[in-house]
């Protein structure tokens, strides 16, 4: 199989429209004379219903890219579009989901209750809103837990919880931030399916940042690798596995394995270089 | 388990008794011969004893009379009774308890208000932060013979000797809450597309009222303190002044009664406060496992 770097073509009037797209992004943190970079200069684009996965080793800074995508934190230097339209800090774009690393549910609010935020805040009405939420929790499996709250629950069940309270309100763009990460080896495989599952039905853009090949593999229809810090983008692979995929035995075929040993090279150096003491790798 | 819980049931109620047949027991002796055995801080003129703390309740409480007749046999009896006596025990304990929830209320509300405000705004809080310390330096009760003067014998200056108690327990509270919010519990906020008012409805305000929930208690006591503080400097009605006034006739059964019925008062806000408290924060795994 041959990997290779994704076509820029100049005959971009076949292909689907851009949704996101990040130019010359620099990110500097703290000021004066020896600012922190931890984004170096980064451009990439995100097609419509393209699953697209981040990855490089942790403190790379991919993390970062997402927050700026989202209107979370300021973009030191050049722009962020999300259709057509440039992102600003704290004015996040109406038609973007975002699902967090860490367990957000709202403690205070049942299961029901989280699952039924985004909309509430959108302003849908009781009597939809828990149609929908019904809806998204028997699809998630949660639906008998419904009144429960969340730290009841398992780590798994409060992720998906997380994710079904984006899903719900319909995102035309999903940005994720290692949602899978604190969970163990079975759960994130579990969770994998699920996701595939969801995604099949609706393909939405996707934006998910990811330190596991594995889970980028699985998941994604392009992988862009990052550098370590001051990070750029080092390459950028199409995954040409067919779809839909399962996220099981997936992993068993020659493909993967192949496919997985290339990037797992490419992946390595980046982790040797994150290892070299401070100042070396500059 | 529920064997375990009557074994319990069953030593308190030991303790208890044995504790009121000694104290009477021991106080009816000492006025006998045995006065070299019993230490003169238990004498009974200083504690009273069992028997003469029921009567004096019964006296206090209109049910008798100075003779232990009983006042609900007779006709009109408990009516005159009370009207005879102004700050007859129920009027002192409904005095007492309303002024406690009052200043309870006013403390609390305030203290969460200005704990949400500081704790929300930096500047706000760079600005009052020398204020607030220098004024929760101050005992509290220092204050309560400048605020009887300033408003009075009435109930007014009772509500506010309890506010100034309970506004700074309160306040710290919910500071540290209003800080404390979980930035990516606001991020998730945000990222729905919620305004201010809705960030703040939806997950600061709910986020810090655990901080506040759990002060609540506190908060309680203190209420109480304070009235009862300020019905001692000075009062028209309350059980502090039903204990003054014992003090100052050196009657210690009167005082016994009033100490009684705070303790009696003070258990049972504290549960009522315990009961809701555990249902507000009955999300969190803590009160979970107490069901």
């Amino acid at each position: 199989m041959n990997f290779q770097t994704a076509p820029h073509s100049p005959n971009t009037a076949a292909l689907p429209r851009e949704r996101i797209a990040v130019r010359d992004v620099r990110k500097t943190y703290g000021s004066g004379a020896s600012p922190v970079v931890a984004i170096e200069n980064i451009s990439f684009t995100v097609r419509e219903g393209e699953f697209v996965a981040l990855l490089g080793p942790s403190g790379c800074g991919k993390s970062t890219v997402l927050n700026m995508v989202a209107g979370l934190i300021a973009i030191t230097e050049g722009a962020i579009e999300i259709d057509g339209q440039p992102v600003r800090k704290d004015h996040c774009a109406k038609s973007v989901g975002y699902v967090f690393q860490r367990d957000t549910t709202y403690p205070w609010r049942t299961v029901a209750q989280n699952v039924g935020y985004g909309l509430e805040i959108a302003g849908v009405k009781p009597g939809e809103r828990k149609e929908l939420v019904d809806e998204a929790l028997a699809v998630a499996g949660l639906y008998a837990f419904r009144d429960h709250f969340p730290l009841t629950l398992s780590g798994g069940m409060r992720q998906r919880v997380s994710l079904m309270r984006t899903l719900v309100t319909k995102p035309q763009i999903l940005l994720m931030d290692e949602p899978f990460g604190a969970l163990d080896t079975h759960t994130k495989l579990e969770m994998h399916r699920f996701l595939l599952e969801l995604w099949d039905r609706e393909r939405q853009t996707v934006l998910f940042v990811t330190h596991d090949l594995g889970e980028a593999l699985t998941l994604a229809d392009r992988v862009l690798l990052m550098s370590a810090r001051p990070s750029h983008l080092k390459e950028d692979f199409a995954i040409p596995f067919a779809r839909p995929r399962d996220a099981v035995t997936l992993r068993e075929t020659k493909e993967y394995g192949e496919a997985f040993s290339h990037m797992w090279h490419s992946l390595g150096e980046e982790f040797r270089r994150d290892d070299r003491p401070e100042g070396a790798a500059r | 388990m529920k064997n375990q819980a009557a074994k319990i049931a069953f030593w308190r109620i030991i303790q208890i008794v044995f504790v009121l047949v000694l104290w009477q027991w021991g106080a009816t002796w000492r006025d006998n011969d045995g006065v070299w055995l019993i230490p003169s801080l238990i004498d009974p003129y200083f504690i009273s004893k069992p028997s003469d703390i029921f009567t004096r309740f019964l006296q206090l409480g209109c049910l008798t009379d100075f003779n232990g007749d009983w006042l609900l046999s007779k006709p009109g009896g408990v009516a005159a009774c009370l009207a005879q006596h102004p700050n007859n025990l129920w009027v002192a304990t409904g005095a007492t308890l309303l002024n406690t929830f009052w200043g309870f209320t006013v403390g609390t509300v305030t203290g969460v208000v200005a704990g949400l405000a500081l704790g929300r705004s930096e500047i706000l809080a760079k600005i009052y932060s020398p204020f607030i310390i220098a004024f929760n330096a101050i005992p509290r009760i220092a204050m309560v013979p400048v605020i009887i003067l300033m408003f009075g014998l009435g109930d007014v200056s009772k509500v506010m000797t309890a506010w100034v108690t309970v506004f700074f327990v309160v306040f710290f509270n919910t500071f540290e809450g209003a800080r404390s919010v979980d930035r990516d519990h606001i991020a998730v906020s945000r990222l729905f597309g919620a305004t201010r008012w809705q960030i703040m409805r939806t997950t600061i305000l709910p986020s810090t009222m655990s901080w506040v929930f759990a002060s609540l208690t506190p908060a309680l006591s203190f209420s109480l303190i304070g009235v009862i503080v300020a019905e001692f400097i000075g009062t028209e009605r309350g059980l502090g002044k039903l204990i003054v006034e014992g003090q100052a006739r050196a009657d210690a059964a009167d005082m016994m009664v009033s100490v009684f019925v705070l303790m009696i008062v003070g258990v049972a806000l504290s549960l009522g406060i315990g009961r809701v408290q555990r249902y507000l924060l009955r999300w969190q795994a803590h009160y979970q496992d107490i069901g």
